[in-house]
């Protein structure tokens, strides 16, 4: 038995090593399967505007069918990615910018608008905003940008649709 | 037995067994988090940096792309009042009163979080949907059959849960979700 103590310490160092890793690389590997869906439908840099969440549409887990969702797969590698998010009147809209880990870099809706479009400049360190955008730097390069819109009710969903592909996400370089 | 053997051995089996209990840990999605308040549980840092390693991996499994709670709160209940597991084959009434926030909504998933077939096409009630009563008390029914009123349809599947989404809470269920006041899940009873 006694020949069997260390190789059972490393058993269960490996364990904990194991564990922590699992965890620790499940929310890139799930990110880069979903960017992957998004990056399917559209190019990186740009949104892509995809129906009403349905029991036979649901790009990811738990969608909500209340919301219209338009997804951009960023990548900031390159230089600077700006994002014009259109105002929906008198409706809930937000923008949230997810990195390579899942994390929220920033969420801005109509509250903190005021109403007015949202002018975000995703940057990677040592990149600058260009006047008029507001910066928000990212620990990551690559992340999925959403737009959310609160529809009332399904038939609001064509002018939903014209107004929220007013919204754009595109490369300072392009 | 040789000695590199018993280490390959070891090393193999704590590897699965590393791997094997984050699965289990993970499994539960957002339904495993932290803060419980009757049938329902939510966490307050999903979507976050200070969120730990164990939270991310679940919100990545079983809500990618969820919000942090200022700007959203996702209540999960897979349980009915009684802390029986929510069945599709089962009526069920919800009842609430006024949610401290702008907007909400309750929505049904099997599964890790996945909308349920179902003939009236519809997976969720918003807050407008459901049936008003005095005082701002409002109630409606999951079933797998059609109901009067305001109907969330189960799809008879053998298993689900209701997500409750809180768009811009209140400050104080922001501080204390655990003590919020939030809707009652009720059975009614069961096709045999």
């Amino acid at each position: 038995m006694r020949r069997w103590l260390l190789p059972l310490g490393v058993a269960a160092f490996t364990a904990v090593g194991a564990y922590q890793a699992t965890l620790l690389a499940t929310p890139y590997a799930v990110m880069r399967v979903a960017m992957k869906k998004i990056d399917g439908r559209m190019a990186v840099n740009s949104f892509g505007f995809g129906p009403l969440a349905t029991a036979d549409n649901q790009p990811i887990v738990r969608p909500s069918p209340d919301l219209a969702y338009s997804g951009c797969v960023f990548d900031v590698s390159q230089g600077p990615v700006l994002l014009d998010i259109a105002p929906v009147p008198d409706h809930y809209w937000s923008v949230s910018i997810f990195d390579a880990r899942t994390d929220v870099a920033a969420v801005r809706s109509d509250r903190d608008t005021g109403g007015m479009p949202a002018r975000l400049a995703l940057l990677k360190s040592g990149q600058q905003a260009p006047e008029g955008y507001e910066p928000v730097v990212l620990q990551h390069d690559q992340g999925i940008a959403l737009v959310r819109i609160l529809l009332a009710n399904s038939g609001e969903y064509p002018a939903i649709d014209a107004l929220r592909r007013k919204s754009t996400c595109r490369s300072i370089l392009d | 037995m040789k000695t590199w053997h018993r280490y390959a051995i070891c090393i193999v089996l704590g590897l699965v067994c590393g791997v094997a209990f984050a699965a289990y840990q993970v499994r539960g999605g957002l339904a495993a988090a932290t803060i419980t308040n009757g049938a329902w549980t939510t966490g307050k840092s999903f979507g976050t940096a200070a969120a730990d390693a164990l939270t991310r991996a679940r919100v990545a499994l079983g809500g990618l792309l969820a919000l942090p709670a200022q700007e959203a709160m996702y209540f999960i209940a897979r349980v009915d009042g009684d802390g029986e597991p929510l069945d599709g084959r089962c009526t069920y009434l919800v009842s609430g009163g006024k949610l401290d926030g702008r907007w909400w909504s309750v929505t049904l998933y099997e599964g890790a979080g996945w909308l349920v077939k179902n003939a009236a096409n519809r997976w969720s009630i918003p807050a407008h949907a459901a049936n008003q009563h005095d005082n701002g008390a409002w109630t409606f029914t999951v079933s797998p059959d059609a109901q009067p009123g305001a109907w969330l349809p189960t799809g008879g599947v053998a298993a689900f849960d209701l997500t409750l989404r809180l768009y811009h809470p209140a400050a104080a269920m922001l501080a204390d979700p655990g003590r919020a006041l939030l809707p009652t899940i009720q059975r009614q009873g069961c096709k045999s």
